[in-house]
């Protein structure tokens, strides 16, 4: 299995950003007319880098956080990511991009019920392409401290222990970058900073990139940069870990 | 909150949800076909029962050689029965050329209760029913009758002393007592004239006989009253006493029609299992909620138990409003084809759908929903807490055992819904171990395949409960949709053709010795098919082992015939039948043999003009008296032919264009008598013909049922398949690998279900012909080839079809869900 990113990555291929938004906007007709949700989003995200996304809620972070990976395309503007502009595209393509590049953390764990901790990992490696999906699943549930958890069903575990399952199922493939929506909303205090810490590991070790949509303060200053939405408008704010 | 307003909100806030609409509508179509089918069989099985007392012209008859007092008559009155009289003698009539042997009928008013006389105007022309019974002065006369007495319609006759005119023609009584083998032919005149006719003096030979119709308890309740008040001389005989061709083929028809009633029973059983698992399935957040609110466990369960009680009101009155209408409908569409108008509706088979519809809801739907008040309040922030409710409970078990029990008791046909019920029980244990053991074996198989196949087989894995449950559904919907193709089709043509289409249509009666082969060939050179000339003598039973017979109508004159080998459309049920050259052994229908009390190893001893045959009893035998064929209670060794007198009696098929011929050859010896029965064989085609239609729009009705099924099946699994595929596709799985794991995890649970279905169908098809219906059934290669595909097609394309929208799932779905 072969990768095209390391940690150098970042400094070598300095002018190749990951994930690029230009002017994107999202709009729904809804019923009483069309609803804007997004204007004039712009972006810029280098390999490695880590992003945080806030706001009040019902400003637009899943929205947003949701055409960034390519789950549906904005009305307007335009995403690249890791090079290829999504809305060239097919629903297939898109989703070959994430099998490849992307991972999920969601707020609410989404394991599959009926498998184990170390089948839920494997799932995610399986549909990567994997060749050997039992050792790198045992390996990063190794690495989120659940090696001795392989063979337990998400309900035999508690909350903090399902998302690290989460957590370990989105890096096991080896992505370049890694959403996050909310990853500590659903625990307390306590385990969401366990759960915060795990993430910031991986970026660290895998040299991953993180684009974190949260509500927390603290764990947003952890980022490079913090990005703020307000009605629909992203106001990047500048932060001096910001690469030059 | 108390538990009335907590069912009210629930049910009203799930107006919305289609796991509630599943429910009723699961409910619904249950209650609504079964409703349809069991109405209409029961018309059509009083229908039935009415022509099947055309073989008596009543539902009882109580008959001897002293007239049946009038309090007789009177008691039948009290309990609202119809009553009439009937005086039955033979005696030579005359006209002005010739004298002939006559079996005289005086019909008293209201002749017959069952059943209707047919009457032609002319010899040749079409017969048509007769409204009424001969006027006083007038006599209705079999056509042969004309050719003994060498006269024509309009011509006097005598009867004792009454003169009277021949006015019609008789073409069929259905009663006509002794069957195609009376050897004298029949007039049938106004009582009061036989009365008057002086024939009636010491020693007549005439029997009087009381009938007595009308509604089946009253009929019940009047033969417990009286049966005990009659001596030994008198007779009752209720219709199932009465076994002739007729009433065979209008068994075998109410068993057909009990077959498709049954088979919806069991759609109706699954359809409301799956609608119900969904169901439970869907209140499990709602209920999360109401705790995470505070409401108590107990509230909860008895709210749900309120719902599910509103539900199945619902449910039932919509039932039995569809059901109704559906049984109207299924009338009316054979309405055209019937002979006579159905029996109006009963309404006595309502509460027992009522309660058919309660137990199955009960015991179905009630384990889940009061496993609900377990649901941890927990779920509400995590789903994955929640923990699977546990299947297998007894209280479901035998909550349904109970439900089912109670269409096999109004149907009344205990034997053969263990065949159709038994089946199922027996098919569905198999279709769930064979969906258990195919579970087990893909979650096996997915590890060493890859891509897509590992998808879809691992679907089958991810969803083990649900999986079984759906395959052993839709195997079961599946059998019972076979099933009843099997019944409509093949075992109805193969029943039809059990009665060979050289089925005799006419017999010719007392051919003496000398004249037996002479006529074999002659009937022969006419074309005629399946000629059977069988030996007949007339002789009385004068002792049973050494002792006086009982006197009985079954005693007495006796008919008996010799072979020496066992005759068709027989089958010999104790004993051994003996060998060509054996002598002094006696054979005996089972029926006569248990009537007369005689066994194995008695000796019986006959006189026939005082000539006598003796012979041991050494086998009994079951006779299919539905075949046609001439077949006899009593059969003897061969030598019997030097010691009684007798005569011959023949059975064929005439070809149709050779009529006159073969009149030509019955007049050239006057002492033969030809008899056309065709009329007989045709109401049993008839009757058939009537089943297999009747059959045929139950059809419609199960099938409506089964499409239920398959829907609430594959509509149970649709939102975790959502949710799966929008994972799935989120995680960057492409849309053909998505599609393609449907398509494997549906096409292994098609190939399964099919192939037990269609197995089971066969086995319990046959199990059916045989010992119900008397037949052989080859299950055609059509039934295998044709249902195994279709319903491979079905399952595959309806799981395709319902599935669409999981394929279409945006992948941000995911986002959105808690
Ligand atoms: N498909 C949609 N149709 C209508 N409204 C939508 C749709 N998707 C999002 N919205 C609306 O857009 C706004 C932003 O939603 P969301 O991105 O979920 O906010 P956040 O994640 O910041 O809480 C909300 O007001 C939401 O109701
Ligand atoms: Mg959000």
């Amino acid at each position: 299995m072969t990768r095209e990113h390391s940690p150098s990555d970042a400094a070598d291929g300095a002018a190749r950003p990951l994930l690029v938004a230009q002017d994107v906007g999202f709009h729904v007709e809804a019923p009483g007319g069309r609803l804007d949700i997004l204007h004039d989003i712009n972006l810029t995200l280098m390999p490695g880098e880590t992003l945080a996304i806030v706001g009040a809620s019902g400003s637009g972070k899943t929205t947003l956080l949701g055409l960034l990976a390519g789950l549906e395309l904005p009305s307007t503007g335009g995403i690249e990511l890791a090079g290829t502009a999504l809305e060239r595209l097919d629903e297939d393509g898109r989703a070959e991009l994430r099998r490849r590049r992307v991972g999920f953390v969601f707020q609410s764990f989404h394991l599959m019920p009926s498998l184990t901790a170390l089948e839920n990992v494997m799932l995610a490696l399986e549909i990567a392409g994997v060749d050997a999906p039992r050792p790198a699943a045992e390996a990063a549930l190794r690495e989120v401290g659940l090696g001795h958890r392989l063979d337990h069903y998400p309900r035999q575990m508690s909350g903090g222990e399902q998302q690290r399952v989460a957590i370990a199922r989105a890096f096991a493939p080896e992505p370049a970058l890694l959403f996050a929506d909310e990853p500590t909303g659903n625990l307390d205090r306590r385990t969401g900073d366990q759960v915060a810490e795990l993430l910031f590991r991986i970026h660290r070790d895998h040299g991953t990139s993180l684009v974190l949509v949260t509500h927390d303060p603290a764990l947003a200053r952890r980022c490079d940069r913090t990005a703020v939405i307000e009605d629909g408008r992203l106001a990047l704010q500048p932060d001096a870990a910001t690469p030059a | 909150m108390n538990a009335w307003r907590l069912s009210s909100r629930l049910l009203l806030r799930q107006g919305r949800s289609g796991a509630l609409w599943m429910l009723i509508i699961g409910l619904g179509v249950a209650a609504a076909a079964l409703t349809a089918v069991t109405l209409f069989t029961d018309r059509v099985g009083r229908a039935l029962e009415q022509q099947a007392g055309e073989v008596l012209a009543a539902d009882l008859r109580i008959s001897g050689r002293a007239r049946p007092a009038d309090a007789l008559e009177a008691q039948a009155r009290e309990l609202g029965l119809s009553t009439a009289r009937l005086l039955d003698l033979d005696t030579v009539v005359y006209s002005d050329n010739e004298s002939s042997l006559f079996e005289v009928k005086g019909a008293g008013d209201g002749y017959p209760l069952r059943g209707r006389l047919q009457v032609a105007d002319a010899p040749g022309a079409a017969d048509r029913p007769a409204d009424g019974l001969p006027g006083t002065g007038e006599a209705w006369i079999e056509p042969r009758g004309l050719r003994a007495l060498s006269i024509e319609l309009g011509d006097p006759i005598w009867v004792g002393e009454q003169a009277l005119t021949v006015t019609r023609l008789l073409t069929y009584e259905p009663d006509r007592g002794d069957g195609p083998f009376a050897l004298a032919p029949r007039v049938i005149v106004a009582l009061p004239d036989l009365l008057d006719a002086g024939l009636l003096g010491p020693g007549s030979r005439a029997r009087h006989r009381l009938l007595v119709a009308g509604p089946a308890e009253a009929v019940s309740a009047y033969e417990q009253a009286v049966r005990p008040t009659l001596d030994d001389r008198t007779r009752l005989t209720t219709i199932r006493d009465a076994e002739n061709q007729t009433s065979e083929a209008l068994d075998q028809a109410r068993r057909f029609l009990a077959v498709a009633a049954l088979t919806a029973v069991v759609l109706a059983a699954v359809a409301v299992l799956l609608a119900a698992l969904r169901f439970a399935e869907a209140q499990r957040d709602l209920v999360a909620v109401l705790k995470a609110f505070g409401a108590r466990g107990a509230v909860i369960q008895r709210a749900m138990l309120l719902m599910l009680l509103g539900l199945v009101l619902c449910a039932a009155a919509l039932g039995a409003l569809g059901g109704g209408i559906g049984q109207h409908l299924i009338a009316e569409i054979l309405a055209g084809n019937l002979q006579e108008p159905l029996p109006p509706v009963s309404l006595a088979p309502l509460p027992g759908l009522a309660a058919f519809t309660l137990l199955l809801a009960v015991g179905f739907a009630l384990p889940p929903l009061a496993a609900l008040r377990h649901v941890p309040p927990m779920r509400i922030l995590n789903r994955s807490l929640d923990q699977r409710p546990r299947a297998g409970a007894l209280g479901w078990l035998l909550a349904v055992a109970v439900a089912l029990l109670l269409p096999v008791i109004q149907l009344g046909q205990p034997r053969l819904a263990l065949y159709v019920l038994g089946g199922s029980a027996v098919l569905a244990l198999a279709l769930a171990l064979a969906a258990w053991g195919a579970v087990r074996l893909t979650r096996a198989l997915a590890h060493r395949v890859r891509g897509t196949y590992r998808f879809g087989l691992a679907g089958l894995g991810r969803r083990e409960a649900m999986s079984i449950v759906q395959t052993t559904a839709l195997g079961l919907g599946l059998m019972a949709l076979l099933l009843l193709m099997v019944v409509r089709t093949e075992l109805i043509d193969q029943w039809r053709a059990s009665l060979p289409d050289d089925t005799p249509d006419h017999f010719m009666v007392n051919i003496q010795p000398d004249q037996a082969d002479a006529l074999r060939e002659e009937l022969a050179a006419l074309g005629v098919e399946g000629l059977q000339v069988r030996p007949m003598a007339n002789a009385n039973l004068v002792a049973i082992t050494g002792e006086t017979p009982p006197d009985d109508a079954f005693t007495g004159q006796v008919n008996l015939s010799w072979i020496d080998r066992l005759p068709p459309a027989n089958v010999v049920r104790e004993g051994r039948f003996w060998s060509p050259d054996a002598t002094g052994e006696i054979s005996l229908a089972s029926r006569w043999a248990e009537r007369v009390g005689v066994g194995l190893g008695d000796r019986l001893t006959f006189d026939g003009g005082g000539q006598t045959f003796t012979g041991e009893v050494t086998s009994i035998r079951e006779v299919d008296w539905g075949s046609f064929n001439v077949n006899f209670f009593l059969l003897v060794t061969p030598e019997a032919a030097n010691q009684l007198p007798h005569q011959y009696i023949a059975s064929f098929r005439a070809p149709p264009d050779r009529l006159e011929a073969l009149d030509r050859v019955a007049r050239s010896r006057p002492n033969v008598t030809l008899l056309d029965v065709g009329a007989l064989v045709d109401r049993v085609f008839e009757i058939i013909d009537q089943v297999s239609r009747a059959a045929q729009v139950v059809f419609a009705f199960t099938l409506a049922a089964g499409l239920v099924v398959l829907l609430a099946a594959l509509e149970a699994t649709r939102d975790q398949r959502r949710s799966e595929a929008a994972l799935l596709r989120t995680l960057g799985a492409e849309r053909r690998m998505v599609r393609g794991g449907l398509l494997i995890e549906y096409g292994v649970m098609a190939v399964i279900a099919a192939a037990l279905a269609v197995a089971g169908a066969a086995v319990v098809g046959g199990l059916l012909a045989r010992e119900l219906f008397g037949f052989d059934y080859r299950p055609g290669v059509g039934l295998f080839a044709l249902g195994f595909g279709a319903s491979v097609a079905l399952i595959v394309g309806a799981g395709w079809l319902g599935n669409r929208s999981v394929l279409q799932t945006p992948p941000v779905r995911i986002l959105r869900e808690r």
